[in-house]
Protein backbone atom coordinates (compact mmCIF):
# COMPACT_ATOMS: atom_id res chain seq x y z
CA UNK A 1 0.00 0.00 0.00
CA UNK A 2 1.30 3.39 -1.02
CA UNK A 3 1.76 6.39 1.17
CA UNK A 4 1.69 10.06 0.38
CA UNK A 5 4.70 12.22 0.93
CA UNK A 6 4.97 13.86 4.34
CA UNK A 7 4.49 17.28 2.85
CA UNK A 8 1.90 16.83 0.17
CA UNK A 9 -1.38 18.38 -0.66
CA UNK A 10 -4.17 16.86 -2.64
CA UNK A 11 -6.90 19.11 -3.87
CA UNK A 12 -9.65 16.53 -3.43
CA UNK A 13 -8.57 15.74 0.08
CA UNK A 14 -8.60 19.44 0.92
CA UNK A 15 -12.06 19.95 -0.55
CA UNK A 16 -13.46 16.93 1.25
CA UNK A 17 -11.91 18.17 4.46
CA UNK A 18 -13.48 21.59 3.90
CA UNK A 19 -16.84 19.94 3.39
CA UNK A 20 -16.27 17.89 6.53
CA UNK A 21 -15.84 21.01 8.60
CA UNK A 22 -18.96 22.57 7.11
CA UNK A 23 -20.93 19.40 7.86
CA UNK A 24 -19.64 19.30 11.41
CA UNK A 25 -20.58 22.98 11.80
CA UNK A 26 -24.18 22.12 10.93
CA UNK A 27 -24.06 19.07 13.19
CA UNK A 28 -22.86 21.19 16.10
CA UNK A 29 -25.41 23.84 15.37
CA UNK A 30 -28.33 21.46 15.13
CA UNK A 31 -27.45 18.81 17.66
CA UNK A 32 -25.56 20.72 20.33
CA UNK A 33 -26.15 24.46 20.25
CA UNK A 34 -29.79 24.57 19.22
CA UNK A 35 -31.14 22.19 21.91
CA UNK A 36 -28.89 23.55 24.64
CA UNK A 37 -29.75 27.15 23.84
CA UNK A 38 -33.42 26.24 23.80
CA UNK A 39 -33.18 24.68 27.23
CA UNK A 40 -31.20 27.62 28.56
CA UNK A 41 -33.79 30.04 27.21
CA UNK A 42 -36.60 28.02 28.75
CA UNK A 43 -34.81 28.05 32.07
CA UNK A 44 -34.18 31.77 31.81
CA UNK A 45 -37.83 32.38 31.03
CA UNK A 46 -38.86 30.19 33.95
CA UNK A 47 -36.48 31.96 36.32
CA UNK A 48 -37.72 35.35 35.12
CA UNK A 49 -41.27 34.18 35.71
CA UNK A 50 -40.46 33.01 39.22
CA UNK A 51 -38.76 36.28 40.01
CA UNK A 52 -41.70 38.25 38.68
CA UNK A 53 -44.08 36.15 40.79
CA UNK A 54 -41.92 36.66 43.86
CA UNK A 55 -41.83 40.42 43.31
CA UNK A 56 -45.56 40.47 42.85
CA UNK A 57 -46.14 38.43 45.98
CA UNK A 58 -43.84 40.65 47.99
CA UNK A 59 -45.55 43.80 46.74
CA UNK A 60 -48.91 42.32 47.65
CA UNK A 61 -47.69 41.28 51.08
CA UNK A 62 -46.32 44.75 51.71
CA UNK A 63 -49.58 46.34 50.62
CA UNK A 64 -51.50 43.97 52.92
CA UNK A 65 -49.18 44.78 55.78
CA UNK A 66 -49.64 48.53 55.26
CA UNK A 67 -53.38 48.12 55.08
CA UNK A 68 -53.43 46.07 58.26
CA UNK A 69 -51.21 48.58 60.01
CA UNK A 70 -53.56 51.37 59.01
CA UNK A 71 -56.56 49.40 60.23
CA UNK A 72 -54.82 48.54 63.48
CA UNK A 73 -54.00 52.19 63.99
CA UNK A 74 -57.64 53.13 63.35
CA UNK A 75 -58.87 50.47 65.73
CA UNK A 76 -56.52 51.66 68.43
CA UNK A 77 -57.73 55.24 68.07
CA UNK A 78 -61.33 54.06 68.11
CA UNK A 79 -60.69 52.10 71.31
CA UNK A 80 -59.05 55.11 72.93
CA UNK A 81 -61.97 57.29 71.96
CA UNK A 82 -64.50 54.81 73.34
CA UNK A 83 -62.58 54.47 76.57
CA UNK A 84 -62.29 58.19 77.13
CA UNK A 85 -65.99 58.69 76.29
CA UNK A 86 -66.93 56.00 78.77
CA UNK A 87 -64.76 57.60 81.44
CA UNK A 88 -66.36 60.97 80.81
CA UNK A 89 -69.80 59.44 80.92
CA UNK A 90 -69.05 57.72 84.20
CA UNK A 91 -67.72 60.92 85.67
CA UNK A 92 -70.85 62.85 84.66
CA UNK A 93 -73.14 60.14 86.03
CA UNK A 94 -71.23 60.03 89.29
CA UNK A 95 -71.37 63.82 89.65
CA UNK A 96 -75.06 63.78 89.00
CA UNK A 97 -75.63 61.06 91.55
CA UNK A 98 -73.53 62.82 94.12
CA UNK A 99 -75.39 66.11 93.51
CA UNK A 100 -78.75 64.43 93.90
CA UNK A 101 -77.64 62.72 97.08
CA UNK A 102 -76.42 66.04 98.45
CA UNK A 103 -79.75 67.69 97.64
CA UNK A 104 -81.69 64.95 99.28
CA UNK A 105 -79.52 65.11 102.35
CA UNK A 106 -80.02 68.86 102.44
CA UNK A 107 -83.77 68.40 102.20
CA UNK A 108 -83.79 65.84 104.99
CA UNK A 109 -81.72 68.13 107.18
CA UNK A 110 -84.04 71.06 106.44
CA UNK A 111 -87.06 69.01 107.31
CA UNK A 112 -85.46 67.87 110.52
CA UNK A 113 -84.57 71.43 111.46
CA UNK A 114 -88.07 72.67 110.64
CA UNK A 115 -89.61 69.94 112.71
CA UNK A 116 -87.29 70.72 115.58
CA UNK A 117 -88.23 74.39 115.35
CA UNK A 118 -91.89 73.56 115.30
CA UNK A 119 -91.53 71.34 118.31
CA UNK A 120 -89.56 73.99 120.11
CA UNK A 121 -92.21 76.59 119.39
CA UNK A 122 -95.02 74.35 120.57
CA UNK A 123 -93.05 73.54 123.66
CA UNK A 124 -92.40 77.26 124.28
CA UNK A 125 -96.10 78.07 123.98
CA UNK A 126 -96.99 75.27 126.37
CA UNK A 127 -94.43 76.47 128.79
CA UNK A 128 -95.68 80.04 128.47
CA UNK A 129 -99.27 78.96 129.07
CA UNK A 130 -98.20 76.84 131.97
CA UNK A 131 -96.21 79.66 133.50
CA UNK A 132 -99.10 82.12 133.12
CA UNK A 133 -101.44 79.78 134.90
CA UNK A 134 -98.89 79.09 137.59
CA UNK A 135 -98.04 82.69 138.16
CA UNK A 136 -101.73 83.68 138.33
CA UNK A 137 -102.37 81.01 140.82
CA UNK A 138 -99.30 82.05 142.72
CA UNK A 139 -100.28 85.71 142.76
CA UNK A 140 -103.84 84.86 143.81
CA UNK A 141 -102.53 82.94 146.70
CA UNK A 142 -100.10 85.68 147.57
CA UNK A 143 -102.55 88.52 147.30
CA UNK A 144 -105.45 86.55 148.55
CA UNK A 145 -107.73 88.04 146.21
CA UNK A 146 -109.17 87.30 142.91
CA UNK A 147 -107.59 89.20 140.23
CA UNK A 148 -108.89 89.64 136.89
CA UNK A 149 -107.57 86.80 134.96
CA UNK A 150 -107.57 88.62 131.71
CA UNK A 151 -105.61 91.52 133.04
CA UNK A 152 -103.26 89.22 134.70
CA UNK A 153 -102.57 87.26 131.52
CA UNK A 154 -101.85 90.48 129.72
CA UNK A 155 -99.44 91.53 132.40
CA UNK A 156 -97.59 88.25 132.32
CA UNK A 157 -97.45 88.21 128.56
CA UNK A 158 -95.88 91.61 128.54
CA UNK A 159 -93.44 90.52 131.17
CA UNK A 160 -92.52 87.38 129.25
CA UNK A 161 -92.14 89.30 126.05
CA UNK A 162 -89.82 91.62 127.86
CA UNK A 163 -87.90 88.62 129.11
CA UNK A 164 -87.70 87.15 125.65
CA UNK A 165 -86.53 90.43 124.19
CA UNK A 166 -83.95 90.65 126.90
CA UNK A 167 -82.93 87.12 126.17
CA UNK A 168 -82.74 87.78 122.40
CA UNK A 169 -80.64 90.87 122.84
CA UNK A 170 -78.36 89.00 125.20
CA UNK A 171 -77.85 86.36 122.66
CA UNK B 1 -41.44 19.97 37.25
CA UNK B 2 -41.07 17.45 40.00
CA UNK B 3 -41.06 14.72 37.40
CA UNK B 4 -37.47 13.90 36.66
CA UNK B 5 -37.30 11.87 33.51
CA UNK B 6 -34.18 9.93 32.82
CA UNK B 7 -33.06 9.57 29.21
CA UNK B 8 -33.83 6.12 27.89
CA UNK B 9 -31.09 3.55 28.26
CA UNK B 10 -31.46 1.92 24.85
CA UNK B 11 -30.86 5.19 22.99
CA UNK B 12 -27.93 5.89 25.29
CA UNK B 13 -26.32 2.59 24.43
CA UNK B 14 -26.77 3.24 20.72
CA UNK B 15 -25.24 6.69 21.03
CA UNK B 16 -22.30 5.40 23.04
CA UNK B 17 -21.76 2.78 20.37
CA UNK B 18 -21.88 5.58 17.82
CA UNK B 19 -19.07 7.28 19.74
CA UNK B 20 -16.91 4.24 20.38
CA UNK B 21 -17.35 2.08 17.28
CA UNK B 22 -15.74 4.56 14.85
CA UNK B 23 -12.66 4.74 17.05
CA UNK B 24 -12.41 0.94 17.24
CA UNK B 25 -12.91 0.81 13.48
CA UNK B 26 -10.04 3.23 12.99
CA UNK B 27 -7.73 1.10 15.13
CA UNK B 28 -8.75 -2.13 13.41
CA UNK B 29 -8.37 -0.59 9.98
CA UNK B 30 -4.93 0.68 10.91
CA UNK B 31 -3.81 -2.69 12.23
CA UNK B 32 -5.10 -4.50 9.15
CA UNK B 33 -3.48 -2.22 6.62
CA UNK B 34 -0.32 -1.10 8.37
CA UNK B 35 2.80 -2.41 6.67
CA UNK B 36 5.62 -3.67 8.84
CA UNK B 37 7.96 -0.79 9.49
CA UNK B 38 11.70 -1.20 9.51
CA UNK B 39 13.91 1.50 10.93
CA UNK B 40 12.97 5.13 10.74
CA UNK B 41 9.98 5.53 8.46
CA UNK B 42 8.25 8.87 8.34
CA UNK B 43 5.54 9.01 5.77
CA UNK B 44 2.24 10.70 5.09
CA UNK B 45 -1.24 9.32 4.91
CA UNK B 46 -1.72 5.88 3.44
CA UNK B 47 -3.71 5.79 0.24
CA UNK B 48 -6.61 3.36 0.34
CA UNK B 49 -8.00 4.20 -3.03
CA UNK B 50 -6.71 6.16 -5.95
CA UNK B 51 -8.65 7.03 -9.09
CA UNK B 52 -5.40 6.97 -11.02
CA UNK B 53 -3.29 4.04 -9.73
CA UNK B 54 -0.35 4.91 -11.97
CA UNK B 55 0.09 8.39 -10.52
CA UNK B 56 3.24 9.21 -8.60
CA UNK B 57 1.96 9.79 -5.09
CA UNK B 58 5.18 11.17 -3.70
CA UNK B 59 4.77 14.52 -5.43
CA UNK B 60 3.91 17.54 -3.34
CA UNK B 61 0.79 18.66 -5.19
CA UNK B 62 -1.67 16.24 -6.76
CA UNK B 63 -5.09 16.60 -8.27
CA UNK B 64 -6.08 12.95 -8.62
CA UNK B 65 -8.97 11.78 -6.50
CA UNK B 66 -7.59 9.72 -3.65
CA UNK B 67 -8.90 8.39 -0.40
CA UNK B 68 -6.40 8.19 2.45
CA UNK B 69 -6.56 7.00 6.01
CA UNK B 70 -6.41 10.64 7.09
CA UNK B 71 -9.71 11.16 5.35
CA UNK B 72 -11.25 7.97 6.66
CA UNK B 73 -10.13 8.76 10.20
CA UNK B 74 -11.52 12.25 9.81
CA UNK B 75 -14.93 10.87 8.93
CA UNK B 76 -14.78 8.40 11.81
CA UNK B 77 -13.97 11.26 14.17
CA UNK B 78 -16.90 13.22 12.82
CA UNK B 79 -19.26 10.32 13.41
CA UNK B 80 -17.87 10.00 16.91
CA UNK B 81 -18.32 13.71 17.61
CA UNK B 82 -21.87 13.61 16.27
CA UNK B 83 -22.56 10.69 18.60
CA UNK B 84 -21.09 12.66 21.47
CA UNK B 85 -23.27 15.68 20.70
CA UNK B 86 -26.38 13.53 20.49
CA UNK B 87 -25.46 11.75 23.69
CA UNK B 88 -24.84 14.97 25.59
CA UNK B 89 -28.06 16.59 24.42
CA UNK B 90 -30.16 13.45 24.81
CA UNK B 91 -32.87 14.02 27.36
CA UNK B 92 -32.21 17.70 27.96
CA UNK B 93 -34.70 19.30 30.28
CA UNK B 94 -35.21 22.62 31.90
CA UNK B 95 -34.41 21.29 35.34
CA UNK B 96 -30.98 19.77 34.72
CA UNK B 97 -30.46 16.48 36.52
CA UNK B 98 -27.89 14.67 34.43
CA UNK B 99 -24.14 15.16 34.37
CA UNK B 100 -24.16 15.10 30.60
CA UNK B 101 -26.54 18.03 30.44
CA UNK B 102 -24.21 20.01 32.66
CA UNK B 103 -21.34 19.09 30.37
CA UNK B 104 -23.34 20.10 27.27
CA UNK B 105 -24.29 23.41 28.85
CA UNK B 106 -20.73 23.94 30.01
CA UNK B 107 -19.40 23.40 26.48
CA UNK B 108 -21.94 25.76 24.94
CA UNK B 109 -21.41 28.46 27.52
CA UNK B 110 -17.62 28.20 27.38
CA UNK B 111 -17.52 28.41 23.59
CA UNK B 112 -19.96 31.30 23.62
CA UNK B 113 -17.83 33.01 26.24
CA UNK B 114 -14.73 32.48 24.10
CA UNK B 115 -16.47 33.92 21.05
CA UNK B 116 -17.82 36.82 23.06
CA UNK B 117 -14.40 37.62 24.48
CA UNK B 118 -12.66 37.50 21.11
CA UNK B 119 -15.29 38.72 18.67
CA UNK B 120 -17.85 40.66 20.66
CA UNK B 121 -21.52 40.04 21.31
CA UNK B 122 -22.52 40.52 17.70
CA UNK B 123 -21.04 37.20 16.52
CA UNK B 124 -21.98 34.96 19.45
CA UNK B 125 -25.22 33.70 18.00
CA UNK B 126 -23.92 32.97 14.52
CA UNK B 127 -20.31 31.99 15.11
CA UNK B 128 -20.22 29.86 18.26
CA UNK B 129 -21.20 26.63 16.53
CA UNK B 130 -18.48 27.10 13.91
CA UNK B 131 -15.81 27.72 16.53
CA UNK B 132 -17.02 24.69 18.44
CA UNK B 133 -16.84 22.60 15.26
CA UNK B 134 -13.28 23.75 14.55
CA UNK B 135 -12.22 23.09 18.13
CA UNK B 136 -13.89 19.71 18.34
CA UNK B 137 -12.74 18.39 15.00
CA UNK B 138 -9.19 19.61 15.52
CA UNK B 139 -8.83 18.32 19.08
CA UNK B 140 -10.33 14.91 18.43
CA UNK B 141 -8.42 14.51 15.16
CA UNK B 142 -5.15 15.22 16.94
CA UNK B 143 -6.10 12.88 19.77
CA UNK B 144 -6.52 10.05 17.26
CA UNK B 145 -2.77 9.61 17.48
CA UNK B 146 -3.31 8.37 21.05
CA UNK B 147 -4.99 5.33 19.52
CA UNK B 148 -1.91 4.71 17.41
CA UNK B 149 -3.62 5.61 14.16
CA UNK B 150 -2.75 8.34 11.71
CA UNK B 151 -4.02 11.65 13.05
CA UNK B 152 -5.92 13.55 10.34
CA UNK B 153 -4.38 16.81 11.52
CA UNK B 154 -0.90 15.60 10.57
CA UNK B 155 -2.00 15.59 6.95
CA UNK B 156 -1.53 18.91 5.24
CA UNK B 157 -4.51 18.47 2.93
CA UNK B 158 -6.95 18.05 5.79
CA UNK B 159 -5.79 21.09 7.71
CA UNK B 160 -5.41 22.95 4.41
CA UNK B 161 -9.07 22.34 3.68
CA UNK B 162 -10.04 23.82 7.04
CA UNK B 163 -7.81 26.81 6.48
CA UNK B 164 -9.36 27.30 3.06
CA UNK B 165 -12.80 27.31 4.62
CA UNK B 166 -11.66 29.81 7.25
CA UNK B 167 -10.25 31.95 4.44
CA UNK B 168 -13.60 31.83 2.65
CA UNK B 169 -15.40 32.77 5.85
CA UNK B 170 -13.02 35.66 6.50
CA UNK B 171 -13.46 36.91 2.95
CA UNK B 172 -17.20 36.45 3.17
CA UNK B 173 -17.41 38.54 6.31
CA UNK B 174 -15.05 41.15 4.90
CA UNK B 175 -17.09 41.46 1.73
CA UNK B 176 -20.50 41.43 3.37
CA UNK B 177 -20.92 45.18 2.86
CA UNK B 178 -20.29 45.00 -0.86
CA UNK B 179 -17.15 44.75 -3.02
CA UNK B 180 -16.39 48.48 -2.72
CA UNK B 181 -15.80 48.29 1.02
CA UNK B 182 -13.92 45.03 0.58
CA UNK B 183 -11.49 46.50 -1.93
CA UNK B 184 -11.03 49.57 0.23
CA UNK B 185 -9.67 47.43 3.08
CA UNK B 186 -6.67 46.67 0.84
CA UNK B 187 -6.15 49.92 -1.00
CA UNK B 188 -6.72 52.45 1.75
CA UNK B 189 -2.98 52.86 2.41
CA UNK B 190 -1.58 53.17 -1.09
CA UNK B 191 -0.46 50.80 -3.83
CA UNK B 192 2.61 49.29 -2.17
CA UNK B 193 0.75 48.51 1.01
CA UNK B 194 -2.10 47.14 -1.08
CA UNK B 195 0.22 44.55 -2.60
CA UNK B 196 1.46 43.60 0.84
CA UNK B 197 -2.10 43.40 2.06
CA UNK B 198 -3.04 41.00 -0.72
CA UNK B 199 0.00 38.83 0.04
CA UNK B 200 -0.89 38.91 3.72
CA UNK B 201 -4.45 37.94 2.95
CA UNK B 202 -3.33 34.92 0.94
CA UNK B 203 -0.72 34.01 3.52
CA UNK B 204 -3.30 33.79 6.27
CA UNK B 205 -4.76 30.36 5.39
CA UNK B 206 -1.37 28.99 4.36
CA UNK B 207 0.24 29.99 7.63
CA UNK B 208 -2.71 28.62 9.61
CA UNK B 209 -2.60 25.30 7.77
CA UNK B 210 1.16 24.89 8.10
CA UNK B 211 1.16 25.91 11.74
CA UNK B 212 -1.38 23.33 12.71
CA UNK B 213 -0.09 20.58 10.45
CA UNK B 214 3.54 21.25 11.34
CA UNK B 215 3.00 21.09 15.06
CA UNK B 216 1.09 17.84 15.00
CA UNK B 217 3.36 16.28 12.37
CA UNK B 218 6.50 17.28 14.24
CA UNK B 219 5.13 15.52 17.28
CA UNK B 220 4.69 12.36 15.25
CA UNK B 221 8.19 12.71 13.79
CA UNK B 222 9.76 13.18 17.18
CA UNK B 223 7.82 10.19 18.49
CA UNK B 224 9.21 8.04 15.68
CA UNK B 225 12.73 9.33 16.17
CA UNK B 226 12.68 8.83 19.94
CA UNK B 227 11.20 5.40 19.51
CA UNK B 228 13.89 4.40 17.01
CA UNK B 229 16.62 5.84 19.20
CA UNK B 230 15.38 3.93 22.22
CA UNK B 231 15.23 0.76 20.20
CA UNK B 232 18.81 1.26 19.14
CA UNK B 233 19.85 2.12 22.70
CA UNK B 234 18.28 -0.95 24.18
CA UNK B 235 19.84 -3.20 21.56
CA UNK B 236 23.23 -1.70 22.41
CA UNK B 237 22.85 -1.77 26.18
CA UNK B 238 20.75 -4.89 26.63
CA UNK B 239 21.69 -6.87 23.53
CA UNK B 240 23.89 -9.20 25.58
CA UNK B 241 20.86 -10.71 27.29
CA UNK B 242 20.33 -14.28 26.13
CA UNK B 243 17.79 -15.31 23.55
CA UNK B 244 14.56 -13.40 23.04
CA UNK B 245 15.22 -11.08 25.99
CA UNK B 246 17.93 -9.31 24.04
CA UNK B 247 15.52 -8.44 21.26
CA UNK B 248 12.88 -6.79 23.44
CA UNK B 249 13.37 -2.99 23.42
CA UNK B 250 12.84 -2.47 27.17
CA UNK B 251 13.82 1.18 27.03
CA UNK B 252 10.88 1.92 24.77
CA UNK B 253 8.62 1.41 27.78
CA UNK B 254 7.76 4.66 29.53
CA UNK B 255 9.47 7.57 27.85
CA UNK B 256 7.39 7.58 24.64
CA UNK B 257 4.25 7.66 26.76
CA UNK B 258 5.48 10.73 28.62
CA UNK B 259 6.38 12.44 25.36
CA UNK B 260 2.98 11.49 24.03
CA UNK B 261 1.32 13.43 26.84
CA UNK B 262 2.96 16.56 25.50
CA UNK B 263 2.88 15.96 21.76
CA UNK B 264 -0.50 14.30 21.49
CA UNK B 265 -2.56 15.74 24.33
CA UNK B 266 -1.10 19.15 25.05
CA UNK B 267 0.11 20.10 21.61
CA UNK B 268 -3.03 18.79 19.94
CA UNK B 269 -5.31 20.80 22.23
CA UNK B 270 -3.08 23.85 22.00
CA UNK B 271 -3.04 23.83 18.19
CA UNK B 272 -6.80 23.42 18.06
CA UNK B 273 -7.13 26.39 20.41
CA UNK B 274 -4.71 28.48 18.36
CA UNK B 275 -6.45 27.58 15.11
CA UNK B 276 -9.89 28.54 16.38
CA UNK B 277 -8.49 31.64 18.09
CA UNK B 278 -6.91 32.83 14.84
CA UNK B 279 -10.15 32.10 13.01
CA UNK B 280 -12.07 34.30 15.42
CA UNK B 281 -9.52 37.08 15.39
CA UNK B 282 -9.21 37.18 11.59
CA UNK B 283 -12.96 37.16 11.09
CA UNK B 284 -13.74 39.79 13.70
CA UNK B 285 -10.72 41.83 12.58
CA UNK B 286 -11.80 41.80 8.96
CA UNK B 287 -15.49 42.35 9.60
CA UNK B 288 -16.53 46.01 9.18
CA UNK B 289 -18.95 45.98 12.08
CA UNK B 290 -19.75 49.69 12.15
CA UNK B 291 -20.40 49.83 8.42
CA UNK B 292 -22.57 46.73 8.72
CA UNK B 293 -24.59 48.11 11.59
CA UNK B 294 -24.97 51.41 9.78
CA UNK B 295 -26.31 49.70 6.69
CA UNK B 296 -28.38 47.29 8.69
CA UNK B 297 -30.05 49.98 10.76
CA UNK B 298 -30.49 52.03 7.58
CA UNK B 299 -32.21 49.09 5.93
CA UNK B 300 -34.40 48.65 8.98
CA UNK B 301 -35.26 52.33 8.93
CA UNK B 302 -36.19 52.27 5.26
CA UNK B 303 -38.30 49.14 5.74
CA UNK B 304 -40.08 50.88 8.60
CA UNK B 305 -40.68 53.92 6.38
CA UNK B 306 -41.92 51.71 3.59
CA UNK B 307 -44.29 49.98 5.96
Amino acid sequence: MQSLGVISINIWQALISLANLVILFFVMKKFLFKPVRKVLEQRQAHVDGVYAQADEARAKAEADRDAWNARMQGAREEADRILSAAAENARLTGDAMIGEAKNRAQGILQEAEDEAEQTRRVAAQDIRREMAGLSAELAEKLLGREINEADHRQLIDSFLNELEEQHDTNQ
Amino acid sequence: MTEKKRPSRAVDVLLILMMVLPLITAVVLNVLTAPAKEGIVIEGARVYYSANPDADLSQVFSTDFILTDAQINSWLVMISITGLCLFLTHGLQEHAVTVRQHIAEWIVEKVEGLVRANMGDFHVQSFSAFVCAVLGLSVFSSLMSLLGVFAPTSDLSVVGGWALLVFLVITGYKACCGPRIYVRTFTSDGAVVAALNVIGEVATPISMAFRHYGNVMSGAVIAVLVSAFLQWLSSVLLGWLPGVLGEIPFLQVGLPAILSVYFDLFSGALQAYIFSMLTMLYVSGGFPLEEYIKRHSHAEKSSVLAA
